[in-house]
C-alpha cells in the first residue's frame, strides 16, 4: 500500500528536495471574480448568540461558485481569460485487444488539437503515480483493456465550439476504438486479504484464548494463483489457523442443542453518484503549474502530481494546488482524475485546460462501492445465545487496486454487527476484475457486511420463534466486552438501549394488528414490518489533526483548522465546539488550512506499519508526530476535529485566560477578591458569556483578552493531536507549570506585553515551539483493534408490497441514533436523513451490472440507474430519535456512515415479513420480488 | 460545422444577445461557458436528475420550468430566463437579499454540498408562483410539493428539510393556501369591524 495520506509537511520537504515551489491551498484565495457571497464573507450565519444557517449557507443557496467544477480560468487571478477542454476517451469493453483509435468521423475540422495517448506519455515520461494503486493513464496499443472503462487517450481542444461538435460525434460511438481478438486477462494476484479469529475466555471482558488484537490478524499471500491461506504449521499465522479450523469444525458438528443458521448473500456494485462529475481544471506555462481539482484528498493528489511531473521530460519549478468545495461521499477520495487534469495541463500547450466528465464517464471511470458475496452463519444455542459467527466475504475491487486492501479488512471486521460473539473466525479476499474500480463510498464495506449480518439474525429469529428484537437484546455487546479482534470498545455501548426502545414502541409492538388491517383495506398490497440495528467505527486508527486558535487584544476569537467542507458541515460545528471552553463560538476562521508554519513538526507518515521499538525511539524527538493530518474521510470530523479544537479552546483557557481572570481577581490590597476565598481552574464555568468561579466577580472574554495581551500572558495556541484508537498524550513545561494534555505537539504565542525574550523565541509562524518533555504514544499493537469507536443505529421500516407488480412503498419509518453530543442537532438529523435514503436505495433500487453490461461500457446514467426520490423515503412520514448525549462531555461521534445501514437490512426484513420469501440478493427490485409472488 | 442561430433573451432582467451560436446549444452551455453562469448545475445531461432546472417567464402561463442541460438556446430564443444567480434580491452594500425559498431553505439546513440547491431553488420558486395564481387547500400541500418536486434528485439530505422548508414557506405566506393565513387575516379584520 503506498503512502497515501499525505502531510504538508512530507509535501514541502518533497519539494523542497525536488527544487520546487509548492503550495496546496483553499479555492477562496485563489478566486479575483467571485459573486458577492462567497464562503466566509457572509456574517449572517451566527448572529444573536444563536447559529442561524450552515456558514457556508448564503453562498451555496445563491448559486455562487463554491465547487471545483464551477471556476473557469477566468475567475482566478493571473490566469488567461479562456481555457481548452479536453476530453478522456475510454473503452467500453475488456476483452479483446485494443489496436488503436480511429477518429476519422471528426474529418480534419474537428480533430483535436493535441492528442496524448499511451506511446506520448511514454516517450515524455509521464506515468501514473502508484500506477499499482490509481491505475496507467492509457492503456497501450497491443494490449487487453484490464477493465472497461480504461483511458486510451485525451483530446484537448483550444475552442469551445469545436470541442462540443467533437464530443457530440465520438459520444457513444464505439468504433473509433479499434480491437483484434478476443483475449483472455492476464491472471492478477488478489487486492487484498485478510483473517480475524477470536476466541474468547469465560469472561467476555476478561483475557481471550486468542485474538487478532492480542495475537496477530492472519495476511496470506497474495499470488496469481489466489489467495494462498497458511497451513496450522505456519510459524505466524499457524496458531490462527488452527484456531479458526477449530471453529470450522464446530460449526460443522455443533453441539447437541446448538442451530447452526448460515446464509450466502450479495451485495451489488453501487455508484457513489456524486451529483458534482469528476472535474478539474489545470495550467501549466513556463514550468509552473497550476491546478484546481475536486478531491478529498489533495495534499496527496498535490504530492503524486509533483511526483509525477517531476520524473518526466516536462520541467516543475513551481505546483500551485487549488481545492475547491467538493461532494464525494468517498467518490473522490484518492481517485486517479486529479492526475488527469494535471496531465491534460502540460499538454495545453501554455493554455489552461478545463477536464470533466459526463455523467455516463462518470458512471464509466469514477469510484464505486465493492460488490461483496458474503457467506455468513451463527452458532445458536438452546436459550437462544449466540456462541460463534463466521464471515467470508469475497469482494469484487474492479479493475484498479485502490483501497480494496482496506475496505475488505474494514467490512469484515464489522460483521459482527451489535452482538458479542464468544467465537469468531472473519475472513475476507477482495480480488481484481474488469469491473470499474471500487473506492472508498462511505460505508467503506461495512454496509455490506452489517445489513446481510441483520438480515440473517432476522431469519435465525423467526425460524427459532424469538422476538427478532428481543433475540438481539439476547445477544447485545455490552460495555466492556470485547470486539471480533478482542479490542474493547471505547466508553458506555448503548445499542441495547435502544433496543430497549424499539422493543415498547407502538410500530413494533402492534405490527401484526395493523398488518391485519392494512392488507384488509388494500386488497393486493402485503405490508410488512421490518428491523435492524448496527453500530458502526469511525476513523482510521491513525486520526491527526491541527488546529490554532487565539484571542486578540479586544477579545475575538480567532480560528485556523486542517477541517475542509464535503457537505456535511464541518465547517459550521467546528466553530461552535470552543464555546463551552471560551463562552463563546469563534467569531473568525479560516478552514482548509493546510500551511502550518506553527507547528514545525515531521513525519514518516506510517502509523500503521512503524515498529514499537521504531516509535518509542521517534517518538523522543519532540518535533516528530507519526502523522500530521488526514484526509476528510471515515465520518471524523464530529469526533477527531472535535477533539482537536476542544484541546486548542480547553488550552488557551488553562494557561492563558485563567491566568489573566488571576490577575484580575488577585489585584489589589492584600491578594483582592481572591484572598478570602481561593479557586481553582475547576472552578471555572462560563454564564451568559461571562468567566466565573465561586463568588468571583464574572469576566467577559473582553476583559480578559485585554489583561493577558497587557501583561504578556499567553494569548494563542496551537494544538497537534493523535489517535491510535486511543489518543496520544504528552507532557509540557510552560510557563513554569507541567500539564499533560491529549495532544502531542504544542506550540504558544504570548500577548503584546510578552517580555523580549519570549518574543524573540516565537519564530515558528509568530509561535513558540513547546517541546514536549515526554510523550506517550498508544502502543503500535492497537492497530490491530480493527476500531474501538462505535456509534449504534437502528431502523424500524413499515412498507407495503404490491402483489401485482412487486413495487415497494415505503409507508413510514423510525430511526434511533446515539452519537454522544451533537454539536449542530440540525446537522445530525440531516445526515440521517440523507443517510436513510442512500440505504434505501441500497436495499431497494440501486444496481450496476458488473459484466460487459456495466458502467464501464459507457451507456449508464439517471434515467437506468435508479437513484431514490422523495416519493420513495417517506419523505413526509419518517423520524428520527437521537439519544441524550450521557454526561456534558460525552464526545461527539462520526454518525455520517452508520445511518445509512440499519435500514437497507430492515427494508429487506420487512420485505420478508410481508411477502414471506427470505431475499439474499441486494438490491430486492420490485422485478426480483415479483418473480417470488 | 454546425448551423448557428442569432440568440437574443432577458436573464434574470438583463437582456442578453443577439448572440451567434451553434443552434444545438444547450441552454446550460450557453450560462456557463458563454456567461460564465455557473450556478446552474449540470449533472446528468439528459434531463433526469433536476439540478439544472431554470426558470422560464412566461406573461401568459406564468412562470414554469425547464431543464437547462436538455433545453437548447433554440428553443429559449426570445424568451425571458431566471437563473439561480437571479433569485435573491441585493441590499444597499451588494449583498445577497435572499428570496423566501432560499430563506427557508438556510434556516431548516436543507442542503447539504448543494449542487442540487439551485435546483430545488428554482422549482420550489416556481410552486410558490403557482400557488399565488391558484392557491390550493393546505391538507393538499404536502401532495403539491411532492408532486412539484419528485423530479428534484438529491443525494445528500434525504429531502426531508428541503421539503419541510417548502411547507412552511407555503402554509405561512398569505396568499397560497385557501385556508390559510390570508382568510386569517380576513376574519380577523371583521372581528375588528
Amino acid at each position: 500500500m503506498p503512502h497515501l495520506d499525505i502531510s504538508r509537511r512530507r509535501f514541502l520537504a518533497a519539494a523542497a528536495a525536488l527544487g520546487i515551489t509548492a503550495a496546496v491551498r483553499p479555492l477562496g484565495q485563489a478566486q479575483a471574480a467571485m459573486m458577492p457571497s462567497v464562503v466566509g464573507q457572509d456574517p449572517g450565519w451566527f448572529s444573536g448568540g444563536r447559529l442561524r444557517y450552515r456558514r457556508d449557507g448564503m453562498a451555496k443557496v445563491t448559486g455562487s461558485k463554491v465547487f471545483s467544477i464551477d471556476i473557469r480560468a477566468c475567475d482566478l487571478d493571473g490566469w488567461p481569460q479562456t481555457q481548452s477542454h479536453g476530453l478522456t476517451l475510454h473503452v467500453p469493453r475488456a476483452d479483446r485487444v485494443y489496436l488503436g483509435l480511429d477518429l476519422s468521423v471528426l474529418e480534419p475540422d474537428l480533430m483535436p488539437d493535441v492528442l496524448i495517448d499511451a506511446a506520448r506519455v511514454a516517450a515524455d515520461k509521464v506515468a501514473m503515480p502508484e500506477a499499482s494503486f490509481y491505475g496507467d493513464f492509457f492503456l497501450a496499443e497491443g494490449q487487453v483493456p484490464p477493465m472497461m472503462g480504461q483511458p486510451v487517450a485525451l483530446g484537448i481542444w483550444h475552442d469551445y465550439e469545436r470541442f462540443r461538435a467533437a464530443r457530440k460525434k465520438l459520444q457513444f460511438r464505439t468504433e473509433i476504438f479499434r480491437f483484434g481478438d478476443h483475449a483472455d486477462q492476464p491472471a492478477r494476484a488478489p487486492y487484498g486479504a485478510a483473517r480475524y479469529v477470536r476466541v474468547g475466555g469465560d469472561d467476555p471482558r476478561g483475557r481471550d484464548r486468542f485474538s487478532s488484537m492480542q495475537d496477530t490478524v492472519i495476511w496470506p499471500d497474495l499470488t496469481t494463483d489466489g489467495v494462498q491461506w497458511p497451513g496450522p504449521e505456519h510459524p505466524a499465522f499457524g496458531d490462527a489457523m488452527r484456531h479458526a479450523d477449530e471453529i470450522r469444525d464446530v460449526m460443522e458438528n455443533p453441539p447437541e442443542g446448538w442451530r447452526v443458521f448460515s446464509g450466502q448473500f450479495s451485495s451489488q456494485s453501487v455508484d457513489p453518484a456524486a451529483m458534482e462529475m469528476e472535474n478539474g481544471l489545470g495550467w501549466y506555462d513556463d514550468g509552473k503549474l497550476h491546478v484546481v481539482g475536486a478531491t478529498q484528498s489533495p495534499y496527496s493528489a498535490a504530492h503524486h502530481i509533483m511526483d509525477m511531473v517531476s520524473d518526466s521530460n516536462f520541467s516543475l519549478d513551481d505546483l500551485d494546488f487549488v481545492t475547491g468545495y467538493t461532494v464525494g461521499y468517498g467518490q473522490k477520495e484518492h481517485q486517479p482524475f486529479p492526475y488527469y487534469v494535471a496531465l491534460a495541463a502540460l499538454y495545453g500547450q501554455g493554455r489552461p485546460v478545463r477536464l470533466m466528465l459526463d455523467r455516463w464517464q462518470h458512471f464509466q471511470f469514477a469510484l464505486k462501492r465493492h460488490p461483496f458475496s458474503i457467506r455468513t452463519a451463527f452458532a445458536v444455542d438452546s436459550e437462544g445465545h449466540f456462541q460463534i459467527m463466521t464471515c467470508d466475504a469475497i469482494g469484487d475491487g474492479g479493475g484498479v487496486m485502490n483501497f480494496s486492501p482496506s475496505v475488505g479488512t474494514v467490512a469484515v471486521t464489522a460483521a459482527q454487527s451489535i452482538y458479542y460473539l464468544p467465537k469468531s473466525d472473519l475472513s475476507v479476499e477482495v480480488h481484481p476484475s474488469t469491473g470499474v474500480t471500487s473506492g472508498s463510498m462511505r460505508g467503506y464495506g461495512t454496509l455490506q457486511t452489517m445489513a446481510t449480518t441483520e438480515m440473517l439474525v432476522d431469519e435465525i429469529a423467526t425460524e427459532m420463534n424469538i422476538d427478532p428484537v428481543d433475540l438481539r437484546r439476547r445477544n447485545v455487546i455490552k460495555s466492556g466486552m470485547k470486539n471480533t479482534q478482542g479490542a474493547v470498545p471505547s466508553g458506555h455501548l448503548r445499542a441495547a438501549e435502544i433496543l430497549d426502545l424499539v422493543a415498547a414502541d407502538p410500530l413494533w409492538t402492534d405490527r401484526a394488528e395493523r398488518k391485519r388491517r392494512f392488507e384488509q383495506e388494500n386488497p393486493g398490497k402485503r405490508f410488512g414490518v421490518g428491523f435492524a440495528a448496527v453500530q458502526k467505527d469511525f476513523g482510521t486508527g491513525a486520526e491527526a489533526a491541527v488546529v490554532q486558535l487565539e484571542v486578540t487584544p479586544e477579545g475575538r476569537l480567532q480560528m485556523r483548522h486542517v477541517a475542509a467542507e464535503i457537505g456535511a458541515g464541518a465547517t459550521t460545528s467546528q466553530m461552535l465546539v470552543a464555546e463551552p471552553f471560551l463562552g463563546r463560538p469563534v467569531d473568525e476562521v479560516e478552514f482548509s488550512v493546510q500551511d502550518w508554519p506553527q507547528m514545525p513538526l515531521h513525519t514518516q507518515d506510517e502509523p500503521y506499519t512503524t515498529s514499537q521499538e521504531d516509535e518509542d525511539r521517534l517518538a523522543l524527538d519532540p518535533t516528530w508526530v507519526p502523522r500530521f493530518t488526514s484526509p476528510r474521510s471515515a465520518s471524523n470530523s464530529a469526533y477527531y476535529f472535535t477533539h482537536a479544537t476542544q484541546q486548542a479552546a480547553q488550552m488557551l483557557l488553562r494557561i492563558g485566560l485563567w491566568p489573566a481572570a488571576l490577575s484580575i481577581w488577585g489585584e489589589g490590597a492584600s491578594g483582592g477578591q481572591m484572598r478570602p476565598e481561593p479557586v481553582s481552574i475547576d472552578d471555572a464555568q462560563w454564564r451568559d458569556g461571562r468567566l466565573v468561579a465561586r463568588s468571583m466577580e464574572p469576566l467577559t472574554l473582553e476583559r480578559l483578552a485585554a489583561r493577558a495581551h497587557r501583561d504578556g500572558h499567553i494569548t494563542g495556541v496551537c494544538v497537534h493531536t493523535f489517535n491510535r484508537w486511543a489518543w496520544a498524550e504528552a507532557d509540557f513545561d510552560i510557563d513554569g507549570q507541567k500539564i499533560r494534555a491529549p495532544i502531542d505537539a504544542l506550540s504558544v504565542r504570548w500577548g503584546q506585553g510578552a517580555s523580549a525574550s519570549r518574543k524573540a523565541s516565537m519564530t515558528d509562524g509568530g509561535y513558540a515551539f513547546i517541546p514536549r518533555s515526554k510523550a506517550f504514544y498508544p502502543p503500535v499493537q492497537r492497530n490491530n483493534a480493527g476500531t474501538v469507536y462505535y456509534a449504534p443505529c437502528a431502523s424500524l421500516i413499515e412498507l407495503a408490497v404490491s402483489t401485482g407488480s412487486g413495487k415497494v412503498e415505503v409507508l413510514q419509518h423510525k430511526t434511533w441514533l446515539e452519537c454522544g453530543t451533537q454539536i449542530v442537532p440540525e446537522l445530525v438529523s440531516g445526515q440521517m436523513q440523507g443517510g436513510l435514503a442512500m440505504g434505501i436505495g441500497h436495499a431497494l433500487y440501486e444496481e450496476l451490472p458488473t459484466g460487459a453490461e456495466g458502467p464501464g461500457n459507457g451507456t449508464w446514467n439517471y434515467s437506468r440507474y435508479h437513484l431514490p426520490r422523495a416519493s420513495e423515503v417517506g419523505v413526509w412520514t419518517q423520524t428520527g430519535h437521537v439519544l441524550p448525549a450521557l454526561s456534558d462531555d460525552d464526545p461527539p461521534k462520526g454518525m455520517a456512515e452508520v445511518v445509512m445501514i440499519p435500514i437497507a437490512g430492515a427494508c429487506i426484513n420487512a420485505i420478508a415479513h410481508a411477502t414471506g420469501h427470505r431475499f439474499y440478493q441486494m438490491p430486492v427490485t420490485a422485478e426480483r420480488i415479483k418473480e417470488v409472488l | 460545422m454546425a448551423e448557428r442561430i442569432s440568440f437574443s433573451a432577458v436573464i434574470n432582467g438583463q437582456k442578453v444577445g443577439p448572440m451567434d451560436l451553434p443552434h444545438d446549444l444547450m441552454m446550460v452551455e450557453l450560462l456557463q461557458e458563454y456567461l460564465n453562469l455557473t450556478g446552474t448545475r449540470l449533472s446528468c445531461g439528459q434531463g433526469v436528475c433536476s439540478a439544472c432546472t431554470i426558470i422560464v417567464d412566461d406573461a401568459e402561463k406564468g412562470s414554469y420550468t425547464v431543464p437547462a442541460c436538455v433545453t437548447g438556446v433554440a428553443w429559449l430564443n426570445g424568451k425571458s430566463v431566471r437563473t439561480i444567480e437571479g433569485i435573491a434580491g441585493r441590499d444597499e452594500q451588494g449583498g445577497p437579499v435572499p428570496s423566501p425559498i432560499q430563506r427557508a431553505f438556510l434556516e431548516h439546513f436543507s442542503f447539504q454540498c448543494s449542487y442540487c440547491t439551485p435546483g430545488f431553488v428554482n422549482g420550489a420558486t416556481v410552486l410558490v408562483e403557482r400557488l399565488q395564481r391558484q392557491p390550493i387547500a393546505s391538507d393538499q400541500v404536502e401532495a403539491a410539493i411532492l408532486e412539484a418536486l419528485d423530479r428534484h434528485i438529491c443525494r445528500c439530505t434525504g429531502y426531508v428539510r428541503y421539503y419541510q422548508a417548502v411547507r412552511d414557506v407555503i402554509l405561512s405566506t398569505p396568499g397560497l393556501t385557501t385556508d390559510g393565513p390570508q382568510f386569517d387575516m380576513v376574519a380577523r379584520q371583521e372581528v375588528t369591524q
